[in-house]
């Protein structure tokens, strides 16, 4: 294996390689930036290039620039609360709290450097898991993924606000993103659920297009309404500097960040269950982490440690992703299913042979997402100071320029009018939830969710009838999912004694 | 203004959880179970958040929230514009119109910023990426299209 | 008198391919697909999205816009509807169209005949296969089997669903369908999981599992491809003629399984212009080893044989569709 390690570095140091690399970063830099860059469409767009390279060369460009979405992603989501990316929706959450509170800087360095882990994480998971992974994915059936979608679903009870009433709501907005999960024709019987007669509602719910709205909305009409810039009235100053604070704040939280990762590599690892769901569980996990109701209260106002979570989950997501793809052929979303067209294109066929025959090749992909993100960061953090300034502007200024990113970035999914309307109508409940109080975690969780968890389970019994609640694993996930949901009560006891 | 907010999204909820039970009721019941095994104690639910909403005493009145009915009127002027015109038509005169309107900006800022603003969103999303952008209903009634 | 007759002919001659030349010069030609990128519709139509200036006269660009949404119901509307005939807008799209317009599906605003066909680039097969390490070893043993084969599919509306249906309540095997898997990749993890017994599906997308042995083919539908023309056909083992004919309404569109059409009331030439720059792209030896590589095997339908395939299937009895519609319902 060592060998093999060694002989992926060589493949990836090859000058035109290592060129290619970094024009796929450039590109993947702005990609991940601008929402409305989807990764998926422009992948699609860069296939046709890749034609007159060698393997190696083609994956570092390909995974150069995939690779660094997941970090620049982040950027627009601390900087405007507007997520550059689906996966990067939960770094919004804190981190333009943080921004709002003149923190932008310190927000910036701590999602980059969670980042920078959280992908050297995923990176060395996916290389140190190349032996076991074809009998570890095998062992996860339609009964465990179902039971990894509950466990996920656990996480709301983190995620929910404090005391018995926020649990209340928490379970609400979770609930509501479960209904509003079954929109859409039904994969047992083919029957269109709550279409209204309507072609657009047919498929679904598209995540982007309420993400976009939930998140970016309500912020936008605050801003508005404050007429002040986003960081409000920070001491001039302030805002940039600190990054290397966010670094630091990496560092005191260094074993969440990695667990974190984990998670979110774990996550990444299994298919089927979509890129959006590794960063919702670390922002539960992360959340979790608070010692006392009070400092749990801080989660969704600022906390630093809501950007390190998400912000290492959205990383390491990726190099565990591209395990079944690589080892199965089964891409874990649009991206990856494009980037397995590039393997074939280039005569690689996923599957066993990738993790033997040419194992150099798999290590080459590992050894890209590292330097690329490390790349990536170390460019951002040059640029760092002057992208949080961005936030003393006077908010008047950057509204335009954040409402077309806006539109077009719900746009671009479907190319549909109604995705706009969509966005309008979930700004709308955005903005409520945020003047009630009510949060909105849980809801997007459901949403991911819920054609999951209920596809796995019906595949479940129809499969194994009972059976399936007996096996080994899926008993294991029951008491992980219990101790997911007890831990916040627990918590709350914990805070009232002492 | 957070007991309102949270009346009226409680009330939403319990309404939405109802029709999609009331709904599900017909569907065979494949289609039928998750709908219902969710709805129903979502329902339940919200009705206890609505209750719990009314007696919720109403809290000293908060910064008042006057002036967000024009964020509101902005973008869906916005949308109205692109659905009208086009989305590179529209981009243009809503983010000249908001900077001379709205921020108050000199004549010179306000065409610059658009300019470039519209040359990046015209350069990256139509000329690279070829995305649609539909001509706009407006346009296309009266044949310029 | 005669030489100048030959020179107006030698004119004429000469400024004919300059008259077909102005049709597309200058111009861009926009390939609507309806679905998201980096599935098989658009894989094929980005792959001749590449080749086509090379073989339509004036060598305009062709770009390809994705217009994904009701399993391609709303990109079709949109092309017979909404896209000027002018030659500049083609449309490719779910092969199961037909069958969404002959059932009844609500919201289809198009009639599959009337668009101006330019053809199919592609011919799919579908087969079903099951794990290699199960005793049934051809389509005879498969049909005397005790216990339940589970056939793993995506939903109603696609081949995994239909095709093994069709096997299971017409000619009784013994097959349980459990649906849901998010994509067919999905389910070849379940097979390898031993989750499944097997999948039903495009032969080119199972043949890598064929070779690496995880899987063994027993039966196909009626389209055939080198490879798989030596299985039984599913319509032989039909029970009566009405069940036969079911099979083959189902399997009609896999003749026409890459749709290429333009907006209905196109100029014949520039459809004939089209059909001819279609056929010799997909000869173009470029795409074939392209092709080769990416394992999108082209095979170009003209236009009026596709168009005449899918009248077909619109004009089956009434009594024969209310029994069809009872089976198949349009999905993916």
């Amino acid at each position: 294996m060592l060998e093999a390690l060694w002989e992926g570095l060589l493949l990836v140091l090859q000058w035109k390689a290592f060129g290619f690399m970094l024009l796929g970063i450039g590109l993947g830099f702005w990609v991940g930036l601008l929402p409305g860059l989807g990764g998926a469409t422009t992948l699609a767009l860069m296939l046709p290039f890749i034609y007159t390279m060698q393997p190696v060369e083609a994956f570092a460009f390909l995974l150069g620039m995939h690779a660094v979405v997941a970090t620049t992603g982040d950027i627009t989501s601390v900087l405007f609360g507007l997520p550059g990316e689906a996966t990067s929706a939960a770094t919004v959450v804190d981190g333009y709290a943080m921004t709002k509170k003149g923190e932008a800087g310190r927000a910036l360095g701590a999602a980059l450097a969670s980042s920078l882990v959280g992908a050297i994480v995923g990176a060395v998971a996916l290389a140190a898991a190349i032996p076991v992974v074809r009998p570890l994915v095998l062992t996860f059936g339609s009964p465990e993924l179902f039971m990894l979608a509950i466990v996920g679903l656990a996480f709301i009870a983190s995620l929910s606000g404090e005391g018995a009433r926020g649990m209340v709501r928490g379970f609400i907005a979770a609930g509501l993103g479960l209904l509003l999960a079954t929109v859409g024709q039904d994969p047992q019987a083919g029957v269109a659920r709550f279409t209204f007669d309507t072609l657009y509602l047919w498929q679904g719910l598209d995540l982007v297009p309420v993400l976009v709205g939930i998140f970016a909305i309500p912020e936008i009409i605050d801003l508005f309404v404050r007429g002040n810039s986003i960081a409000g009235n920070a001491p001039p100053g302030k805002v940039a500097k600190g990054a290397w604070e966010g670094v630091k704040d990496t560092y005191r939280h260094f074993w969440l960040t990695i667990r974190c990762s984990l998670i979110g590599t774990f996550i990444g690892i299994m298919p089927g269950l979509g890129g959006s769901v590794a960063q919702w569980m670390a922002y539960g996990h992360a959340a979790q982490s608070a010692k006392t109701p009070e400092e749990r209260k801080q989660f969704g106002q600022g906390d630093v440690r809501g950007v390190l979570g998400p912000g290492a989950a959205n990383n390491s997501k990726e190099g565990g992703s591209l395990i079944p793809t690589v080892a199965f052929g089964v891409p874990g979303s649009t991206s990856m299913a494009i980037l397995l067209g590039g393997f074939l294109l280039l005569g690689l066929v996923p599957g066993p042979d990738m993790l033997t025959k040419h194992v150099a090749v798999t290590y080459s992909m590992v050894w890209t997402i590292v330097i690329a993100n490390v790349i990536t960061v170390a460019v951002c953090f040059l640029f760092l100071d002057r992208l949080a300034s961005i936030t003393e502007v006077k908010g008047h200024r950057l509204i335009p320029v954040i409402l077309v990113l806006v539109f077009i970035g719900s746009y671009t999914s479907n190319s549909h009018y109604a995705d706009l309307l969509v966005t309008l109508v979930f700004g709308g409940v955005g903005y409520l939830m945020v003047k009630a109080d009510w949060p909105r975690a849980p809801f997007v969780l459901g949403l991911v969710l819920g054609k999951i968890a209920e596809n796995y389970l019906y595949i479940s019994v129809a499969r194994y009838e009972a059976a399936w609640l007996t096996r080994p694993v899926v008993v294991v996930l029951i008491v992980v999912a219990l101790a997911v949901v007890i831990y916040p009560f627990f918590q709350m006891r914990r805070g009232a004694r002492g | 203004m957070a007991r309102n907010a949270s009346l009226a999204l409680a009330i939403g909820v319990a309404l939405i959880a109802g029709y999609a039970a009331f709904a599900a009721k017909g569907w065979q019941w494949k289609a039928a179970l998750f709908p219902l095994a969710i709805g129903i104690p979502l329902c339940c639910l919200a009705v206890i958040e609505v209750v719990c909403s009314f007696r919720d005493k109403r809290s000293a009145e908060e910064p008042a929230t006057h002036g967000s009915a024009l964020p509101w009127a902005w973008m869906g002027g916005f949308l109205a514009l692109i659905v009208l015109l086009g989305f590179p038509i529209a981009i243009a005169v809503f983010v000249f119109g908001y900077l001379k309107l709205q921020s108050k900006e000199g004549w010179v800022m306000s065409t610059v910023y658009t300019a470039v603003l519209w040359a990046a969103f015209y350069g990256l999303f139509d000329y690279l990426l070829h995305l649609p952008f539909p001509a706009g209903w407006l346009l296309e009634w009266l044949g310029l299209a | 008198m005669k030489r100048r007759q030959l020179l107006v002919a030698a004119i004429g001659l000469a400024a004919a391919p300059m008259v077909m030349a102005q049709s597309f010069a200058g111009k861009t030609v926009t390939i609507i697909v309806g679905y998201k990128p980096g599935g098989g519709y658009d894989a094929t139509a980005r792959m001749l999205a590449r080749h086509l200036p090379k073989h339509i006269p004036g060598r305009p660009t062709v770009i390809v816009q994705n217009m994904p949404g009701a399993n391609s119901v709303i990109a079709a509307n949109h092309v017979y509807n909404v896209a000027k005939p002018d030659g500049l807008t083609i449309g490719t799209f779910n092969r199961n169209l037909p069958i969404a317009q002959l059932t009844g599906v609500d919201g289809v605003k198009y009639d599959i005949t009337k668009f101006a066909w330019i053809g199919s680039a592609a011919n799919e097969s579908t087969i079903l296969a099951i794990r290699a390490d199960l005793p049934y070893k051809n389509f005879e043993e498969l049909r005397k089997a005790k216990e339940t084969v589970v056939i793993g599919s995506t939903g109603p509306g696609a081949n995994t669903h239909d095709f093994p249906l069709l096997l299971k309540d017409l000619v009784g095997v013994n097959l349980k369908i459990v649906s849901g898997y998010s994509s067919s990749a999905d389910i070849m993890l379940a097979v390898e999981r031993k989750e499944v017994d097997g999948r039903a599906g495009s032969f080119t997308s199972l043949r890598p599992f064929i070779e690496r042995g995880v899987v063994r083919p027993i039966v196909r539908a009626r389209s055939t491809e080198p490879g798989i023309d030596k299985l039984p056909v599913d319509e032989s083992f039909a029970p009566n003629p009405r069940a036969k004919a079911i099979m083959a309404l189902r399997s009609a569109p896999e003749l026409v399984a890459r749709p290429y059409v333009m907006p209905p009331k196109t100029p014949a030439e520039i459809v004939k212009a089209m059909r001819e720059a279609f056929a010799r792209t997909i000869d173009d030896p470029e795409l074939v080893a392209e092709g080769k590589k990416s394992k999108i095997d082209l095979e170009y339908t003209p236009g009026d044989q596709a168009q005449k395939i899918l009248a077909d299937v619109m004009n089956q009895p009434k009594d024969l569709v209310a029994e069809f519609a009872k089976y198949i319902k349009f999905g993916e």
